[in-house]
């Protein structure tokens, strides 16, 4: 499945997708990607407050929205879909791995991170267990996981971009991840916010209004395709619903509850509650921004239908020889547009849809990896007396670096859009969660077992990705491997790259616990803040339960901080 | 289960005055998920604990029949949909949605029995000591 760069165009894309540079379509993408410009530059922020949680002042449409967009990626538009259409019954644990998980979010962590009010997601653990070291383990993971998680989206961006303006694929991808780059420099994350909320719209109008003119121009639907499908099942490949074809039961289970934790360990979706008002906003936020997702989510196995069945007419059986390949499926919902004789503006709007979507999230993933780096490696580690002006010239420098970084790597991406974000759920659902779930709701994690737990994370995703990813890219490694592809099967059978969260998070969660009562129970003080965070007391808007807790403890007599 | 709120002797005093002078001293109550230590979090978590039982059940049940029971999920159709396909691909995500619509419900139903206000944060008038706010950046 993996598609390589080497190839011209009209061998990565299929010839019925025409690509070629289209003038209306151009026009629409470019007036795009110029208003998402103009917003930025509107809402520019001159602080690092405002370039990270947007001066905790988001309400809960619109943080809902921003959540719905910044998750809502190329993997969501067009990876699912994908993987829906080629794997079947599979593709549907990404449907409820990643929607499904918003729940966990809500119920377990929350309005308590916001209650936290810290900044960023490494912030937490590293005054959570009062560590400089395992700050700096997070905010390394989380740099890794918006690389991994952005890789993914640069290639959904360079094949629709492919559709929209011609030329070849490096092209497109160093292009559209300029323009990315280029617009977060300059707009931080309340500009991010702004943009995301329409950005949101767009994606959504995008879809839906491609999917429901697809539905009724190929007779399959009329007033409700996310149902209507269902008549037309039967008349698919089998492969399309029989479960447990393209993947085990396991690897269903496994996959589905990566995607899950995952949900809760991503640093880029937990810091979308620091930037909201209050913990009640907090909570219905998630709410609404699950709603917003849902009408995607919904969606998306009904295009994959319509796509399939318009695949099976035109081209030939999709899973016959040669079959539907990688890149093909990464632009089915574009390709059934096309397939269906819609006009080219129309095909435009939605080839548009996905490229708003894939920004919007690396937009979200990049301001995580940057305030990690200027915020929590920067200032909090190296210089703590770094000024405003020194902290986001570092921000910026590493959004400039990740970027080109992420562009090198999406020029031979080892997988499909929707594999590669999978793998970025796997490291935050291995290393993160678990420490934002025990650091939440256990007082006792002590720093011992936060390092030890996190360590035991990424070893485990760093030795799956190795059985099974990188020997795709490295010779050595690749002479290793067997017939399945992995250096070690039964490894690979148990972790997969893409599920090792199932068998390692309880794992993860196993050593944390057993150090954290091997060694000694954390100072009084972190347990209060932990304390904090469960009270039902209001806090101010701008108020960390760090505040809180220090202050209620001066005037109790106890020593605080300061 | 949970809005059950009868013969909690020791509770109408927290309600009153939602604790805020200390009549619970949250922080100094352990937070344990396993040992609520105060009567706002043991209300909290068999909130919690009932919901997550009913999503595990949305999202895991469904593929766990289909592997046990293969044939029967395959072969009964809802709406043209085989069950199997019904349950994961509609049935799981709205189901999510609908039980996050409900806790979110009920939380608010808690904050009320508690007396938490969350409107006043915005005025960040905080009615403990903090009078000297630490809430400058």
């Amino acid at each position: 499945m993996t598609a390589t760069a080497a190839l011209a165009p009209a061998q990565l894309l299929p010839d019925a997708l025409n690509a070629s540079f289209k003038l209306v379509p151009s026009i629409m993408v470019t007036a795009m990607l110029a208003l998402f410009l103009a917003i930025g530059y509107v809402f520019r922020v001159a602080d690092t407050e405002g370039l990270w949680v947007a001066g905790r002042s988001i309400g809960n449409l619109e943080n809902g929205m921003a959540i719905g967009a910044n998750w809502m990626s190329a993997a969501s538009y067009l990876g699912m879909a994908a993987l829906i259409a080629l794997s079947g019954y599979y593709g549907l644990a990404f449907v409820v791995g990643w929607s499904t998980g918003y729940f966990i979010l809500l119920i377990f962590l929350a309005a308590q991170m916001r209650r936290f009010g810290k900044y960023t997601a490494p912030d937490f653990v590293g005054d959570r267990f009062n560590s400089d070291t395992a700050r700096a383990i997070a905010a390394l993971t989380t740099i890794l996981i918006g690389f991994v998680y952005s890789v993914g989206q640069a290639r959904g961006m360079g094949l629709v971009g492919i559709y929209v303006f011609g030329g070849d694929y490096t092209t497109m991808v160093i292009l559209m991840m300029a323009i990315t780059v280029g617009y977060l420099a300059l707009s931080g994350m309340l500009g991010a916010t702004k943009n995301m909320a329409v950005q949101y719209v767009i994606l959504i109008v995008a879809f839906l209004a491609g999917l429901y003119v697809v539905g009724y121009v190929g007779g399959y639907s009329t007033v409700l395709p996310q149902i209507e499908y269902g008549a037309m099942l039967d008349q698919l490949s089998s492969e399309f619903t029989e479960p447990f074809i393209s993947g085990g039961f396991y690897l269903w289970l496994a996959t589905a509850f990566s995607l899950i934790v995952g949900t809760c360990g991503l640093p880029h979706v937990l810091v979308r509650f620091y930037t909201v008002e209050s913990e009640r906003t907090a909570r219905w936020s998630t709410v609404w921004g699950l709603f917003f997702i849902c009408l995607l989510y919904l969606s998306a196995p009904a295009f994959a239908a319509f796509g399939t069945d318009l695949y099976a007419q035109a081209i030939g059986d999709p899973y016959g020889t040669p079959g539907m390949t990688g890149a093909e499926g990464d632009v089915i919902v574009v390709l059934a547009a096309q397939l269906a004789n819609l006009p080219e503006w129309f095909v435009g709007l939605v080839a548009a849809g996905g490229i708003a979507a894939a920004i919007a999230t690396t937009a979200g993933l990049f301001i995580a990896a940057s305030s990690a780096a200027a915020h929590d490696i920067y200032t909090s580690i190296i210089n703590p007396e770094a000024t405003q002006r020194q902290q986001l010239l570092v921000g910026r420098a590493t959004i400039v670096v990740l970027g080109a970084l992420v562009t090198v790597t999406a020029l031979d991406p080892p997988a499909l859009v929707g594999e590669l974000v999978a793998y970025a759920f796997s490291l935050a659902g291995l290393v993160l969660f678990p420490m934002f779930f025990l650091g939440l709701w256990w007082e006792n994690t002590n720093r011992q077992g936060a390092l030890a737990g996190m360590t035991t994370g990424l070893f485990i995703w760093f030795a799956a990705i190795t059985n099974q990813v990188l020997p795709a890219y490295i010779g050595a490694l690749d002479a290793m491997t067997g017939e399945s592809g992995a250096i070690v099967p039964v490894f690979a059978d148990v972790f997969p790259a893409i599920g090792a969260a199932l068998a390692g998070t309880p794992i993860v969660f196993a050593v944390t616990i057993a150090v954290s009562l091997a060694t000694d129970e954390p100072p009084e003080r972190i347990k209060r803040i932990v304390r904090q965070c469960h009270s039902p007391e209001p806090m101010g808007q701008q108020q960390s339960a760090e505040e809180v807790v220090a202050n209620k403890t001066g005037e109790s007599g106890t020593t605080a901080d300061d | 289960m949970t809005d059950t709120d009868t013969q909690r002797s020791d509770e109408p005093q927290v309600r009153s005055d939602g604790g805020r002078d200390g009549s619970v001293d949250y922080l100094n109550s352990e937070v344990n998920i396993f040992k609520p230590s105060t009567p706002f979090m043991r209300d909290h978590l068999r909130v919690v604990w009932a919901m997550f039982a009913a999503w595990a059940l949305i999202v895991f049940g469904p593929v766990t029949a289909t592997y046990l029971a293969t044939d029967l999920m395959t072969s009964v159709t809802v709406i043209g949909f085989p069950l199997h396909y019904l349950l994961t691909a509609i049935g799981a995500p709205l189901g999510a949605l609908v039980l996050s619509l409900v806790y979110a419900r009920k939380r608010d139903a808690l904050d009320e029995k508690y007396g938490v206000d969350h409107s006043a944060t915005r005025q960040s008038t905080e009615g403990t000591p903090a009078a000297d706010g630490g809430v400058e950046k």
